[in-house]
């Protein structure tokens, strides 16, 4: 029976949430059979605007229409997703400051053009946001455990282990003891530590661990990187989310 | 803004303003500008191929190898052979992956009347199970080779972090053996396709080394009209526009409109397909932009086998896990071109003695592309005079989607 009613919206982007949601195939194929999805611009046609019982929003709302939009989804929503780190971080889009931005349009598209955007911020700058699936992209078994909870009416949850956990599991030298950055430590662990595990460091974009020790990771960091070097970890998805002060 | 106003079913958000008066077509382009070119300066040149492969979530694979070969060409860096196997291997499969799911998942519901492509699962199984099958392998090859199915990990400046071992690339392989006729589904598939039919002079650009069928080896450019020009160029053959109202750049080569992608590799090209792939040639109509589709099957099914026939390379070397330092004095400015699965991609950058990025600049293949689906609308509206608005407006989407615009990747 299909008792929810599911829009899933696209802010500004790239996209890649709604591929890996696309990427679960036979898993997204029994979740779509269980909640009637009225609302996807980028899956279907049929387009229904009026009460959602879920809203699954990817992207930053950059422009004033996405804001605006934004504000009209939540009142329509009994619950407000945020899906990827655009939507709850701000994320790469966010590593461009708002006072930068004008200078920006005049070097790309010359001068006299009129910019859209606004600024890069996470979808909670402007309205109440019920539960983030953080992750640049979102990692597929940690969004089947939500849809799966979504459908059997459980409340939403985060799971309370870092970066460091499946780390460990895959056996892989720990960064910080190779003196090299990493923000694996403060960082929730339902990546699977995947960027670890290809030989990239951990930037964060899964979000802070509820409890996480920043104060103490940037002590260990300021012994061996440059300021610089850690404002650029820090930068890369957190930018926006006001985690460290530069 | 309501949300149905964007055409549905294409990557990202762009309308289509339909002068009914006048029988003109436009396109606009709105999606939100990221800047990718400005928030790059000022980081380390590690970070161009992190941070571009997030221009686009259908096609990171083609960002994060562009910006890899510009800034390892500035630092003068030449990769190894298991590097260069391993890297046309993601081009391959990024190429199966974005196909897949545009044939499938956006295009196909057009032809065959449906409203998604969740819905073929029960409409026509048999090609819903060839897309679950196709993706499923291609993003197997890509979370092996690349790390993950989007956004890559293992990737570096010079090589690999981690490169695969024998025993996975085995197990890709026997897979690609056992699941073949996924490919051949998805052709067959789309050469069964009633396409509307139209007369349409189209002009075709893609990138060349003139030795094998385009992907990550780019040295020219090469029109269907038979001319060539250097990469080197490719900032002044490939000539932006900005519009009012458009936060995406229209693009002409040489000051003509012209397409690229699957249709324009196939057609430039045509010699260097796997022998397989051939006998569908004389089927395509190169006069007919919605043939896009059908040349993306084709491609589907090329780089298929070109996947098989790299793996089987890779398999019999000494694969060499190295990764190249920068020379000594490099010339820190680099160009990385590479055949995206929507066209010719472009990345130039520049760096500083300390090898922070000073400069960037990205051309995508839909921005070249816009210039001409804005011309083959406006053939489909001067061809079909009877037809009515609704009627018109349902095609010229279709049209648009057959063209597979990436409009996160046009504006990034």
């Amino acid at each position: 029976m299909k008792n929810i009613t599911l829009g899933i919206f696209d802010f500004t982007d790239c996209e890649g949430c709604q591929v890996e949601l696309v990427a679960l195939k036979e898993k997204l194929l029994a979740f779509s059979e269980r909640v009637e999805i009225v609302n996807w611009r980028l899956g279907q046609k049929k387009s229904k605007f009026e009460q959602f019982d879920v809203a699954l929003i990817e992207g930053t709302p950059l422009v004033q229409e996405e804001i605006d939009l934004l504000k009209i989804i939540r009142e329509k929503s009994k619950l407000v997703i945020g899906l990827g780190t655009c939507a709850t971080l701000g994320g790469i889009p966010g590593i461009m400051d708002k006072e930068e931005r004008q200078k920006w349009y005049e070097k790309i598209y010359g001068p006299g053009y009129k910019g859209r955007g606004i600024d890069a911020l996470p979808l909670s700058a402007y309205v109440k946001v019920d539960f983030l699936i953080h992750g640049c992209p979102v990692n597929g078994t940690e969004l089947t455990r939500i849809f799966s909870d979504l459908i059997n009416n459980k409340k939403l949850n985060y799971k309370d282990y870092s970066v460091c956990f499946p780390c460990k599991v895959a056996n892989i030298p720990c960064r910080l003891l190779e003196n090299k950055p990493c923000l694996g430590p403060i960082t929730q662990g339902t990546c699977g530590a995947i960027c670890l595990k290809g030989g990239s460091p951990c930037y964060g974009c899964f979000g802070v661990k509820d409890g996480a020790n920043v104060g103490a990771l940037l002590t260990i960091l300021n012994n061996f990187a440059s300021k610089e070097e850690i404002e650029n970890y820090f930068s890369m998805f957190h930018n926006k989310s006001k985690l460290y002060d530069k | 803004m309501i949300n149905n106003e964007f055409i549905a079913k294409i990557e990202g958000h762009g309308s289509l303003d339909i002068d009914w008066a006048r029988k003109k077509a436009e396109l606009k382009i709105l999606e939100g500008e990221r800047l990718f070119e400005g928030l790059l300066v000022g980081r380390p040149a590690k970070d161009a191929p992190w941070i571009t492969a997030r221009i686009c979530g259908v096609c990171p694979i083609a960002h994060n190898l562009a910006s890899l070969k510009a800034v390892e060409a500035a630092f003068g860096i030449i990769p190894n052979k298991t590097t260069i196997l391993l890297r046309k291997l993601m081009v391959a499969s990024q190429i199966i992956q974005s196909h897949t799911l545009h044939l499938f998942f956006l295009a196909l519901p057009d032809y065959l009347g449906l409203d998604s492509g969740l819905e073929l699962a029960k409409k026509n199984p048999a090609a819903f199970k060839a897309a679950l099958a196709l993706k499923g392998i291609s993003d197997e090859i890509s979370h092996a080779v690349a790390g993950r199915e989007v956004h890559p990990t293992t990737t570096a400046i010079g090589g690999f972090n981690k490169i695969p071992d024998k025993k996975t690339l085995k197990y890709l392989l026997n897979k690609l053996d056992k699941n073949i006729n996924s490919a051949l589904t998805a052709v067959n598939v789309c050469r069964k396709i009633n396409y509307p039919k139209y007369n349409i002079g189209l002009e075709f650009v893609s990138q060349t080394d003139r030795k094998n069928y385009p992907g990550y080896d780019s040295a020219e450019i090469i029109s269907s009209k038979n001319d060539y020009s250097s990469i080197d160029n490719y900032k002044d053959d490939i000539a932006e526009e900005i519009r009012k109202n458009s936060t995406a750049k229209f693009a002409k080569y040489k000051k003509r409109e012209v397409m690229v992608g699957a249709l324009a590799r196939l057609a430039t090209h045509q010699n260097y397909l796997v022998p397989v792939c051939q006998k569908y040639l004389k089927e395509i109509d190169f006069k007919n932009p919605f043939y896009n589709n059908f040349a993306q099957a084709v491609e589907i099914l090329h780089f298929y086998q070109k996947a098989r026939e790299i793996i089987g390379i890779l398999l019999q070397e000494e694969l060499d896990p190295r990764i190249i330092s920068p020379s000594n004095h490099p010339p820190l400015k680099g160009i990385g071109a590479v055949e995206a699965p929507r066209g010719g991609l472009y990345h130039e950058i520049h760096l500083d003695d300390k090898g922070k990025i000073i400069f960037v600049n990205i051309i995508t293949p839909t921005v070249q592309n816009l210039t001409s689906m804005e011309k083959s609308s406006q053939a489909v509206l001067d061809q079909s005079p009877k037809i009515s608005s609704a009627e018109a407006q349902k095609l010229i989407e279709m049209l648009i989607r057959a063209y597979d615009p990436c409009i996160t990747c046009a504006v990034h």
